[in-house]
């Protein structure tokens, strides 16, 4: 097996809060080969877009370790992290914040370039024009401010900023939530054109289930910041294992209208993720809870590359 | 259908007809809503679908007569509602059926509460503004309120900050619901919560909407969402009704190319398809639409005959509604 391009062990990614340490991200651990595009899905505030940020190094990991290419860069000094950001980069939420609003297209695609001090102007210039071209942004756009174009456009420009250093490894946080369908699926088949072209590897961190299973390979399914379900994508739509995904997954309202799934409906709400007890955080909403979960839970490989983390995933399967 | 024949001869619950809203900023008129009309029934549901600023909230605004006037200014069209014409009412008479007989699911459950009141007074407010009872029986009432949302009542004297973004959409719903509305206008109420919280969401509102006959309409751009909810849908696209039917005509046949563009855009469940299918191009520019049908210049059949004023809204099958040049034309031959 060839090196995997990003590898995480045991990461994990506290916040000191006023009562305690908020467990954004708790033992989290998953490979990501080279090309490959890892889904990673979760409810808001499960810790989904902090593991991407986390591996990126925006922000420091409390614990565990982060591998790119089969090189541990956990720790990376101020240098090395300047190396490593050209290899690694995101593409954010929402297009409509995370430009500079005082910057025209080619000045945001520009500073990542120029940053660099590798390249003459006109290399520069010709660098943008191509960029531009590539995702899809109109040359007559080149001075236009973000203001000035909807959302679809800002988020194509975000995406030739990230490209801008031929980057390896991109996390794509939640890329097309802030977006229409109709424009939506304009952006979900650039970034899987992009990705043919330029053999990158996605980290796609998104709530939005057929979105991930559209795009992803693998999918990491997270809950209060613990992985606890990965599976080769299709698969798991298939098969879920875990009752967390069962639920999450008949949670999705199916546009077929004469096959109305079952729904399993969850009681209850997401508990708090400060100083969490150990064992399944999932306990307190699952039907199949039993004293047994209060342990501590890990993944398990249960069928061929596909990981469970619940410790009655077998008996309630059936397998 | 048997409930459609019985209606037939009456009035219908509630009539929209030729709704035109305008919204005029620096004297450049925005076309938000051109023409719409419909019906919806007692207990029925209808879903508005549509994409970001094609006008549907500017529609359920209107029903309500909350519109910001100015900007906004309502053109044409009445609005009929249980035997009244809403449109003509004065300000007063408004009064009295907001809130009581027409009440709306706000968006977004971040802003639609008032962070400084406790979320108990805020509905114990609508019960007391609309019956005469006394402070401690709304105050009883509103607690119920909260218990069929699935909030303890003991919560009442707690403010909009201490709740999760689920139970505050529960808490905007419980207050919608206070005076047991006769016509629920939801605007995109499980938009902004996780799809786990949507499905706890959606049940509550339809349970509480058998139980009460409810007629709701459902502004969303979740077809999913529709799918589960509605019996009825409109598709609007840049202020126009462009096609409606029953949900099963929108579903199984869908006709109008943009209603046809919306289902392939989506990503499926159980479809493996490599490339998903766009749209091409972008929802045209409110101020500056397009003569004709105002999704030609997306539409990959336009002709030079959908540039014409106006386009007619064709009836495919009894109660299917689409409006496009060229359906009329693969009729013909």
């Amino acid at each position: 097996m060839s090196t995997p391009c990003i590898e995480v062990k045991n990461l994990q990614k506290y916040f000191k809060v006023r009562n305690g340490f908020l467990h954004a991200t708790d033992d989290v651990s998953f490979k990501i080969e080279k090309g490959k595009t890892m889904g990673i899905v979760g409810e808001s505030g499960c810790g989904k877009s902090t593991l991407g940020r986390t591996i990126i190094h925006m922000h420091e990991s409390t614990g565990g370790q982060i591998f790119y290419n089969g090189e541990d860069v956990t720790k990376v000094s101020h240098h090395g992290l300047k190396e490593l950001r050209t290899h690694m980069q995101m593409v954010f939420q929402d297009p409509y914040s995370s430009l500079n609003p005082r910057f025209t297209v080619e000045q945001t695609i520009r500073e990542p370039l120029q940053l660099t001090h590798k390249y003459t102007k006109a290399q520069i210039d010709d660098e943008v024009t191509q960029l531009m071209e590539l995702c899809g942004v109109e040359e007559r756009l080149r001075l236009a401010y973000p203001h000035e174009m909807d959302g679809g456009r800002r988020q194509r420009v975000g995406i030739a900023r990230a490209l801008a250093l031929n980057p390896e490894f991109v996390v794509c946080d939640e890329p097309v939530s802030a977006l229409d369908v109709s424009i939506q699926a304009q952006v979900l088949n650039l970034l899987k054109e992009l990705q043919q072209k330029r053999g990158l590897t996605y980290m796609f961190v998104t709530h939005d289930l057929s979105v991930v299973r559209h795009i992803s390979n693998n999918i990491g399914v997270m809950y209060l910041g613990q992985m606890v379900e990965t599976s080769e994508s299709k698969e798991l739509f298939v098969q879920p294992l875990h009752p967390y995904t069962k639920a999450l997954l008949s949670a999705i309202p199916s546009t077929d209208i004469h096959n109305q799934h079952e729904r399993i409906i969850l009681k209850g709400e997401i508990t708090s993720p400060i100083n969490p007890k150990p064992g399944c955080r999932f306990a307190a909403r699952c039907p199949y809870a039993t004293p047994e979960c209060s342990k501590p839970q890990h993944l398990e490989e249960i069928l061929p590359n596909h990981f469970v983390s619940c410790h009655r995933c077998k008996e309630i399967n059936n397998l | 259908m048997e409930h459609k024949i019985e209606q037939k001869n009456q009035e219908h619950f509630l009539e929209v007809k030729d709704l035109t809203v305008y919204y005029t900023v620096s004297k450049v008129d925005t076309k938000a809503v051109n023409g719409v009309s419909f019906t919806l029934e007692k207990g029925q549901t209808l879903g508005l679908v549509g994409e970001t600023g094609a006008g549907k909230t500017t529609i359920a605004k209107a029903i309500l007569g909350i519109l910001p006037v100015p900007p906004a200014r309502l053109i044409n069209g009445s609005i009929r509602f249980d035997g009244q014409t809403l449109t003509e009412l004065p300000e007063s008479e408004m009064l009295k059926i907001r809130g009581d007989k027409i009440a709306m699911i706000f968006q977004d459950p971040m802003t639609a509460l008032n962070p400084v009141i406790t979320v108990g007074d805020q509905i114990s407010e609508v019960i007391s503004l609309h019956n005469s009872v006394s402070k401690a029986e709304a105050k009883k009432q509103a607690g119920e309120m909260l218990e069929m949302v699935g909030i303890p009542a003991s919560r009442y004297g707690e403010y909009p900050h201490q709740f999760s973004g689920g139970m505050k959409q529960r808490v905007v719903i419980a207050m919608a619901l206070a005076c047991d509305p006769d016509l629920l206008l939801a605007d995109e109420p499980t938009t902004a919560l996780d799809v786990t919280i949507q499905a706890q969401v959606l049940d509550m509102i339809r349970n509480l909407q058998q139980k009460n006959n409810t007629s709701m309409i459902l502004i969303t751009h979740d077809l999913g969402v529709v799918a589960q909810t509605c019996d009825n849908v409109a598709v609007v696209y840049a202020g126009e009704i462009i096609e409606s039917g029953t949900k099963e005509d929108i579903f199984d046949h869908p006709t109008h190319p943009y209603t046809v563009g919306l289902f392939g855009a989506i990503p499926k469940l159980d479809d493996d398809e490599e490339w998903l299918h766009p749209i091409e191009g972008l929802p045209p520019d409110p101020p500056q639409l397009p003569e004709g049908c105002a999704f030609s210049p997306r539409c990959p059949y336009a002709g030079p005959e959908c540039r014409q004023c106006s386009i007619p809204n064709t009836e495919l099958t009894p109660g299917h509604f689409c409006r496009c040049v060229k359906l009329e034309k693969k009729e013909e031959q």
